[in-house]
């Protein structure tokens, strides 16, 4: 029998993904003790590539928790349904990931494949598990949260605008993604995404940012139709992991 | 041949079909529900284990409805269970006629089922009565297959049966499959919301292990598997059972070199098949599953014999399977590998032959079937009038979402019929229907772009009536600005009737009321009442406009002139006699008095007269289960919890749905918490929860501070602040008193936890309570004047619960909360603030009559009430500081037992109540008889019992009896 896919913190692990958190407090509490396994996951222990996104991770949802105490959002239901959506994909693929299922997204894979090494630069790990959360599985976590609110995903909405704090909360908790860096790195976004006439109207900036909307409103559209649905889901799975790869590339390790 | 099917045994599933039938049949307690919903990925043996499964439970005795739901993407609504019921029909005939009848009235009542308001929750409630006539006493299971692809109404109908609402003992088994999950599916809310329930599980399928993998090979093949094709059958399988069969039986019959991927296996065995055979697969791969024999036929067009000898060689080969109602793809991977083995042309071939054969026989499904095959034919002029039929037949059974799309459908297939030969349609009505069913299902963004493109049709302009519909829709988005706007624009266009402008005003004033902009709301409605008294018939719009100008003045304080105009308005629906309008200005004119004006008693007694009256109006299920609602919550804040127990017993007995459905539920539980009936207030909270996870918020904040409050009794504080914690993360600016009801409950969990010293005092928390606290009070500035005497209440509670936490309980600050309570009028806050009061006072050893004073009041507020919890504290206060509870003045002086000469004084002093529990008891009946008679729980008849007691001075049933034969005769 070949090793369990988290080593000694298996059975931790396995136990841990077993409770599915339903609030924005559980959810802290959930990276929290995720944090706590992942660093002693041999060889790489602290250096581990998921390791350095999941401490990413676990600080901004603190602050979006924190936020939510402060009153700091238009509609903090709807964000705190959206944050534990989010949330639940990220476990989601860690629970696929840990039984070995081929359904695992392969936007994840590329990382998860990285956590016993070769080890890769805090920044570029941090920022591939950043990529594959927010441009594969935010769109489905705001459909699905739009969904649950009897809710649509509509431009210059209360909801839009918690969101783009969101984004705020992101940028703010990224100190060594300084501003050179960020667009270095939206270039190689837009450049994958292959939507350069969007790129060409100066948007650079919000562009990036709303891409996962944009996503949102048109996997909304198409959301009764299982079949686009899913050939939706599976397009944001290819670009997000070549995306990912790219960023775990020697190419990324230009980024730190 | 076709037993080889199934013979495959069921390997590894052992201890999941325990589970299954433990927790769908031996663990459910009477009355009760319960859901096991399974997850797995493609081929993991989800199917064969809900087979199974039922098969068991049909053994010991329950009756199991099974249905699958269609991936067609635009199915119809309650699919699934009407193929449930049709396959009992099935199969039931030969045995219970009863049960027949019972499954054959179910259909004839869907047969018949119309269009109308509130038609969505009535067709729930018939729906249950009649699974309660098929089940006649046996446990019913409901069993889903393919849940991934269930329809909007029936994942409702689930919901609300779960909840216990249908009054319905149910299990439902259902799977799901995982890789759907993934994305946006919206059953993945529905889960996370409902495994956290204590009556449902989700079972996570997972592949067979390497030991549950070599037996099954070992099965199929008939002898143990050498090492190396063990090995082999485990790499390519993962344990994947329908893949391990597969391959197993390609090792069994040696067909060279293992296929690497199932899809490969499929592909070799497609090319494997007799020529027949192979056109009978396509034709079953481009149907609609199950498929009838007799369509099989007329699509494939074979002599009868050379048809079955395909059929059976397709079954053969593993690829088909056939049932009593047809015949299915073996398994979703055929449907895949066979998709692109057609060229396009010979697919709509194959649709067009099954669109013929459907139109000349009508089936189940008929119209969504017909327009799915016409469309994928390539004709939509033809698939549109069934595309039409559809859309109608959804709305008949009140799916709008399934409407909405049938009606989208049609509008697509309208554009793609135009040109030469086009069909005559009116492309604008269609929209107009989309959008209305758009509307109705919460599309509001979707039915506002379809108005967008009607009015583009139409050169840019709407029509009056269109534009207060796009106006209305902009409203029920959230975008109050250019609803305003719209409405606006309709009351300036001269081309608009009088009719239309009163329409567009009552609308504005009433969304004017919402926005909190009291004095525009004032002269909206008005303006809209001097309209109405041109135009003939304008009823609903005087409701509607008295309704916003009642609420305006009653905001801007002169609550006199705001009830004259809803007096004036039920007055004026009386005598127009449309039971709708009747109803609504009851309802507001209760709402008005319950809520802005505070005289709450009134409210309920306008609240219960509505009742009536909406009952006999053929109202019962919507108007009067709101009035009743609106009664409740009036009388529990008042403190009469009997008659508010009463009350919502009444109006529960409708089986109301949604949002009316939890208001009571609430209302109920937040009894049984005051009560301190767990388990009541446990199922109450479950089935709230339940009804959530199908969507919506409002409620959220309420069901997370009653259930803080239930933990609170039972002692755990923890579960209370994560409650607490949870609901300040979710709470909207607007809710401010609902929010100041959960930092209380926070900040009392705190306390009680460094009380009781069972949980530490977590500071953080305290100090987010407080900021949260400064909140609730800078908003509450600018609310309602009634909100913020609530509110008012709370902070001081909150006050006075801080000083309690900081290990000084201020007795000032707990007397100005109860004298903050005591002027609105809520006895049970009061009292909960004298007792704190007392304690505080106690603890300083100080005043120990006032304190004595303070309890007593409290203690007979209390066991007024009915409020065990809180009564049992006081007694355990007083016990501990030797205060005697019992006012010596109304003691029954040393005459124990001794039936006094009874004037007729004595019936006089009981309450109307307390005369009907006596008259019961007269009766011979127990309380728990009594109890169900009057609809109010064992526990408050023995609070009636023991006053009557009191009161009679006497000490026994038959003593207080003799006394009511004797003075009733």
């Amino acid at each position: 029998m070949t090793e369990p896919v988290w080593g000694p913190v298996h059975r931790d692990i396995v136990d841990l993904l077993a409770d599915h958190p339903a609030d924005v407090p559980a959810v802290v509490d959930h990276l929290t003790k995720l944090q706590d396994l992942l660093v002693r996951l041999p060889p790489l222990e602290a250096s581990n590539p998921l390791a350095d996104f999941n401490r990413l991770y676990l600080v901004i949802t603190e602050s979006v928790l924190d936020g939510l105490y402060d009153g700091r959002f238009a509609d903090p239901v709807f964000l705190s349904r959206l944050d534990v959506e989010f949330a639940a994909r990220y476990f989601d693929a860690l629970r696929m990931w840990t039984e070995s299922s081929p359904g695992t997204p392969k936007a994840w894979t590329c990382l998860f494949e990285r956590m016993r090494g070769p080890d890769a630069r805090p920044l570029p790990s941090a920022a591939a598990g950043v990529n594959a959360h927010i441009n594969f599985d935010l769109p489905f976590a705001l459909v699905t949260t739009f969904d649950h609110l009897e809710s649509e995903p509509v431009d210059s909405s209360e909801q839009h605008a918690d969101y783009l704090e969101i984004n705020a909360i992101f940028a703010d908790k990224i100190p060594s993604l300084r501003r050179g860096y960020l667009e270095r790195w939206q270039l190689i976004i837009d450049t994958l995404n292959g939507d350069i006439d969007d790129w060409y109207q100066g948007e650079l900036v919000e562009y990036t940012r709303d891409v996962a909307w944009r996503n949102a409103q048109k996997i909304w559209r198409c959301r009764h139709d299982p079949e686009a649905r899913e050939s939706e889901r599976a397009r944001l799975d290819r670009t997000a992991a070549a995306l990912g790869r790219l960023l775990l590339s020697p190419l990324g390790a230009l980024l730190q | 041949m076709a037993s080889d099917v199934d013979t495959a045994p069921l390997v590894g599933r052992a201890d999941q079909l325990a589970m299954l039938r433990a927790a769908l049949l031996d663990d459910v307690a009477q009355g009760h529900t319960a859901a096991v919903f399974v997850t797995g990925e493609s081929g993991v043996g989800k199917t064969r284990l809900l087979r199974e499964t039922a098969a068991r439970l049909r053994a010991r005795g329950a009756v199991v409805l099974t249905g699958a739901c269609l991936d067609i993407g635009d199915a119809s609504p309650l699919h699934p269970l009407l193929q449930a019921l049709r396959r009992l029909d099935g199969d039931t005939a030969a045995s219970r006629a009863r049960t027949t009848s019972a499954v054959r009235g179910l259909l004839q009542m869907f047969a018949e089922e119309k269009a109308g308001p509130d038609g969505a929750g009535a067709l729930l409630e018939r729906v249950s009565r009649g699974l309660h006539l098929i089940a006649e006493g046996r446990p019913l299971v409901l069993v889903l297959d393919d849940l991934q692809w269930v329809d909007r109404t029936t994942r409702q109908l689930l919901l609300y049966l779960l909840a216990g609402l249908g009054d319905l003992q149910l299990s439902v088994l259902a799977a799901v499959r995982a890789e759907s999950l993934q994305g946006a599916h919206p059953l993945r809310r529905v889960l996370t919301e409902l495994r956290r329930l204590r009556s449902v599980r989700v079972l996570d399928l997972a592949p067979l292990d390497r030991a549950g993998t070599e037996q099954l090979a070992a099965a199929v093949v008939g002898r143990p598997l050498g090492p190396e094709a063990a090995d082999l059958v485990w790499q390519r399988s993962g344990g994947n059972p329908f893949v391990v069969e597969e391959l197993a039986r390609d090792l069994r019959d040696g067909r060279d070199g293992l296929s690497d991927t199932l899809r490969e296996i499929f592909l070799d065995r497609v090319d494997a098949l007799p020529q027949h055979a192979h056109q009978v697969v396509h034709a079953v791969a481009a149907g609609v599953e199950p498929v009838e024999h007799w369509l099989l036929a007329k699509v494939v067009r074979l002599p009868e014999e050379e048809l079955i000898e395909a059929v059976r060689a397709a079954v053969a080969h593993r690829l088909l399977v056939s049932a009593d109602d047809g015949y299915r793809l073996r398994h979703r991977l055929v449907a895949e590998v066979l998709a692109h083995e057609l060229l396009p042309a010979e697919r709509s071939v194959l649709h067009r032959r099954y669109a013929e054969a459907l139109t000349a026989a009508p089936a189940e499904l008929h119209q969504a079937r017909l327009a799915h095959h016409w469309r994928l034919a390539g004709e939509p002029a033809r698939a549109l009038p069934a595309a039409v039929a559809a859309a109608q037949e959804a709305q008949r059974l009140h799916g709008y979402a399934e409407a909405h799309r049938h009606w989208s459908v049609a509008v697509q297939l309208a554009d793609g019929a135009a040109g030469p030969g086009a069909v005559d349609v009116d492309r604008g009505a269609l929209l107009g229907h989309a959008a209305e069913a758009a509307h109705h299902c919460g599309e509001h963004a979707r039915a506002l772009a379809l108005l967008e493109e009607l009015a583009t049709g139409a050169g840019g302009l709407l029509s009056c009536s269109l534009r207060i519909r796009r106006a209305r829709y902009l409203a029920s988005a959230g975008r109050s600005a250019p609803a305003e706007e719209e409405y606006r624009l309709v009351l300036e266009d001269p081309a608009c009737t009088p009719g239309e402008r009163a329409t567009a005003a009552a609308y504005l004033a009433e969304l004017l009321v919402q926005m909190g902009r009291y004095a525009d709301a004032g002269q909206r409605a008005r303006e809209a009442l001097q309209l109405c008294s041109a135009v003939e018939g304008s009823v609903s719009e005087v409701v509607r406009a008295s309704a916003a100008l009642g609420f305006s003045e009653a905001y801007l304080e002169d609550p006199d002139a705001g009830l004259a105009v809803m007096r004036e308005a039920l007055t004026v629906a009386e005598r127009s006699g449309r039971p709708d309008d009747i109803a609504c200005a009851y309802l507001h004119l209760a709402e008005l008095l319950t809520g802005p004006l505070n005289v709450i008693e009134e409210g309920v007694v306008v609240a219960r007269r509505g009742a009536e009256r909406v009952a006999d109006l053929g109202l019962g299920r919507t108007y009067e289960t709101r009035l009743l609602a609106i009664a409740t919550n009036g009388l529990f804040r008042v403190g009469q919890w009997a008659e508010a127990e009463k009350v919502v017993a009444a109006a529960l007995r409708h089986r109301p749905s949604g949002a009316d459905a939890v208001e009571l539920l609430l209302a109920r539980c937040r009894l049984s918490v005051g009560y301190g009936e767990e388990e009541a207030a446990d199922r109450d909270l479950d089935a709230v929860a339940t009804v959530l996870a199908g969507g919506g918020a409002r409620h959220v904040l309420p069901m997370l501070t009653l259930r803080a409050g239930l933990a609170m009794w039972q002692g755990r504080h923890d579960v209370a602040r994560q409650a607490v914690q949870r609901g300040l993360t979710e709470s909207r600016s607007d809710d401010v008193a609902i929010l100041a009801a959960l930092v209380w409950h926070g900040l009392r969990a705190e306390a009680e936890a460094l009380a009781s010293r069972t949980v530490e005092v977590d500071r953080t928390a305290v100090r987010r309570l407080r900021e949260a606290m400064e909140r609730v009070a800078t908003r509450s500035a600018s609310a309602a004047r009634q909100v913020r005497s609530v509110v008012d209440g709370f902070l001081a509670l909150c006050a006075a619960e801080l000083s309690r936490i900081d290990g000084r309980s201020d007795p000032q600050l707990w007397a100005r909360s109860a004298l903050e309570w005591d002027r609105g009028n809520h006895p049970y806050p009061a009292a909960y603030s004298r007792v704190r009061q007392a304690e505080a006072l106690l603890a300083r050893r100080s005043r120990t009559v006032t304190a004595a004073k303070l309890l007593r009041q409290a203690y007979e507020v209390t066991q007024g009430l009915g409020a065990v919890p809180m009564t049992d504290e006081i007694r355990a206060l007083a016990g501990r500081a030797r205060i005697d509870l019992q006012d010596r003045t109304t003691e029954p002086a040393g005459r124990p037992g001794t039936v006094a000469e009874p004037t007729s004084d004595e019936l006089a002093m009981l309450t109307a109540r307390e005369r009907e529990v006596l008259a019961a008891v007269a009766e011979g009946l127990t309380n728990k008889e009594i109890g169900q008679r009057l609809f109010i729980s064992e526990r408050t008849i023995g609070v009636h019992v023991s006053h009557i007691f009191d009161k009679l001075q006497v000490r026994t049933r038959v003593q207080a009896s003799a006394i009511f034969l004797r003075q009733s005769s």
